[in-house]
């Protein structure tokens, strides 16, 4: 049984395949973590499931390569099952792309995630009644505490086996709009000729949007003739609506979302608490910026003090193996330098990396979970203009400080090429983890705290230039930062300490390995 | 001064004037008119549900001509003032 994982940034999607397949995609509160398909064959009450982790896609009307290649994959790889996943907090935004979803005629369950969210915002969803409307089952999931999990897998067996009457109701646009559509189907109906993975219904409403990818398509099958009557239709809609074809139809999607919402969702009073006033001092125009410096100092600070006390704690008790071992055995013969330089290389991992690493990685888990990363993205935007960027690529750059690779893949919530590649650049030049160990361990330990920071300042301004001539050499204006700010989320214990391991993970059987080998071959 | 409350009150009559979103104060809402920018900028707004005839809440304007946060149906969205100067609204 293979089931796709597919919602928007944010929503949930990677907790929800972490809760059943073990820590293996990363999770974030960020939009757009995942950037890569993860799969995973789990085994739920004895029945095998094959699980894919989705990239999260507002639409399905693709805005860049990432979102085409999400679009493809899903349509062509016959799913036996699409898990639509949304934060429950968010459902009215959330929408549109379920009615997307529908078009496409697979079995399709809904689930609201977060739901413990949503009801402190005060937001009631009577689930039984948007099933009624949509004509799918919906469930409700609170990932992060595996609640509502079990139960999902359940019915995504019986809407697979056909015990469940899950068909997507059509849901029809507004009159007048709803005749263009038709008319542009049952023409294609007749006049396009070629087979396809696509429902005609899906492809009309693509061809309607002005979708370059489909427009192309559809072109290269049956030539100038189809592309006509688009155009023709098309113009028939910009006059009705009066806004460019382009947007006509995901309006259109967003009017029949909040309709929907609207007969769904009961607004009470939200429990108002800490999140919602957070904001006026983290987003403040001076004391945001207080805030993010004296973050950054704290957080590299707290690692560098917490780490040396306990790298100063295990190689005093090295050394006095160490010395052990030389009252033991002969000072200068064979066997001891091999053990020596063997207890090097683990000590070397577990005193001088280990203690900076975790207390590192545990740091940025909780300022990405939390959702700290968009604000600064926020407050930055104006100074990232500076370098001929905007404030989104701020959020690669900081994920940089753990690693790199991810760092790199992270600018894929950038729109535009240009700036995805002056993004990468600059990624691949901030410090990260194994670096700062390095920072932390050799010029903190010698010449003090003030010098380590120091080399991550100079390291700012660098990565400054850089920015300034790689824009200068590609001139092209960026579109600008569009970016959805999520509210706080309190981190949860074990996703930490889960996302902390599965970066250690790393470190100790790639890096680790090679340490240990090196300071044998050395000695 | 009587002249200028005359004034005002004559414009309120009027159709509201036109402003871009950058224009719009915090804690104010907007209805948008017109989007002038290309159709990525249209489609990417489209997926956030901010399109032409959503109303939005300017939540606040960042400092050195920094981004403006909105509220749009309960999401809060960041517009970097490239696109905002070209997202044309009338004040509500």
């Amino acid at each position: 049984m293979k089931i796709g994982l597919i919602g928007q940034p944010n929503a949930g999607k990677s907790t929800l395949f972490n809760s059943v397949a073990g820590y293996k995609s990363a999770t974030s509160n960020l939009p757009g973590t995942t950037v890569n398909y993860t799969k995973s064959k789990v085994r739920i009450n004895g029945d095998v499931f094959e699980i894919i982790d989705f990239p999260g896609t507002y639409s399905l009307s693709a805005t860049n390569d990432a979102e085409a290649e999400v679009r493809n994959y899903l349509i062509e790889s016959h799913f036996d099952l699409i898990i639509d996943v949304i934060d429950a907090s968010q459902m009215g935004r959330s929408l549109p792309l379920t009615l997307e979803l529908m078009e496409l005629n697979f079995p399709l369950i809904v689930v609201l995630n977060m739901f413990d969210e949503a009801q402190r915002k005060g937001i009631e969803i009577d689930t039984g009644k948007l099933s009624e409307i949509l004509g799918i089952p919906v469930q409700t999931t609170i990932a992060s505490k595996n609640i509502g999990v079990k139960e999902l897998f359940l019915t995504a067996k019986s809407l697979i086996k056909k015990q469940h009457p899950g068909k997507a109701k059509k849901i029809l646009c507004q009159r007048d709009v709803e005749e263009v559509i038709e008319e542009l189907e049952q023409y294609l109906n007749r006049n396009y000729t070629r087979k396809t993975d696509y429902p005609s219904r899906f492809l009309a409403i693509k061809l309607l949007e002005d979708d370059d990818y489909f427009l192309k398509i559809v072109s290269s099958g049956n030539g100038v003739k189809i592309s006509k009557k688009v155009a023709e239709l098309q113009k028939k809609m910009v006059k009705l609506r009066g806004k460019p074809q382009d947007s006509v139809l995901a309006m259109e999607r967003h009017a029949i979302a909040m309709d929907i919402y609207d007969q769904v969702v009961k607004i009470g009073s939200p429990r108002r608490d800490w999140r919602e006033k957070l904001d006026n001092i983290v987003m403040h125009k001076v004391f945001g910026y207080l805030i993010l410096v004296s973050v950054l100092v704290a957080f590299f600070y707290i690692i560098f003090v917490l780490g040396s006390f306990v790298e100063d704690f295990l190689l005093s008790g090295f050394d006095i193996l160490d010395a052990w071992l030389a009252s033991q055995m002969n000072p200068s013969g064979f066997v001891f330098q091999f053990v020596k330089s063997f207890i090097w290389g683990i000590s070397g991992g577990i005193a001088i990396v280990l203690p900076y690493l975790i207390p590192f990685l545990i740091g940025l888990t909780i300022l990405e979970d939390i959702g700290y990363l968009p604000r600064v993205a926020y407050l930055m935007d104006a100074f990232m203009h500076r370098i001929g960027l905007h404030g989104t690529s701020i959020i690669p750059a900081v994920l940089g400080y753990g690693c790199n690779v991810p760092a790199v893949m992270a600018t894929r919530i950038l729109t535009s090429r240009r700036d995805k590649i002056i993004s990468a650049v600059i990624s691949s030049m901030i410090p990260c983890s194994a670096r700062s160990i390095v920072i932390f361990g050799l010029v903190a330990h010698y010449l003090g705290p003030m010098w380590a920071f120091a080399i991550y300042v100079l390291n700012i301004f660098v990565i400054a230039l850089t920015g300034k001539i790689l824009s200068a050499l590609m001139p092209e204006v960026s579109p600008g930062m569009v970016m959805e700010v999520p509210s706080y989320r309190l981190p949860s214990y074990t996703v930490v300490k889960k996302k902390t391991w599965f970066r250690i993970k790393e470190f100790v059987v790639v890096a680790w390995p090679i340490l240990i080998i090196i300071s044998r071959s050395i000695n | 001064m009587i002249l200028k409350a005359w004034d005002k009150s004559m414009n309120f009559a009027e159709e509201k004037p036109l402003k871009s979103l950058i224009k719009i104060r915090p804690r104010k809402s907007a209805k948008i008119i017109r989007i002038a920018g290309g159709k990525n900028a249209r489609l990417i707004l489209g997926q956030l549900g901010i399109g032409v005839g959503s109303e939005v809440k300017v939540l606040r304007n960042a400092p050195f001509a920094g981004p403006i946060l909105l509220e749009n149906s309960g999401t809060s969205v960041a517009i970097g003032r490239g696109i905002a100067a070209k997202i044309i609204v009338e004040e509500i």
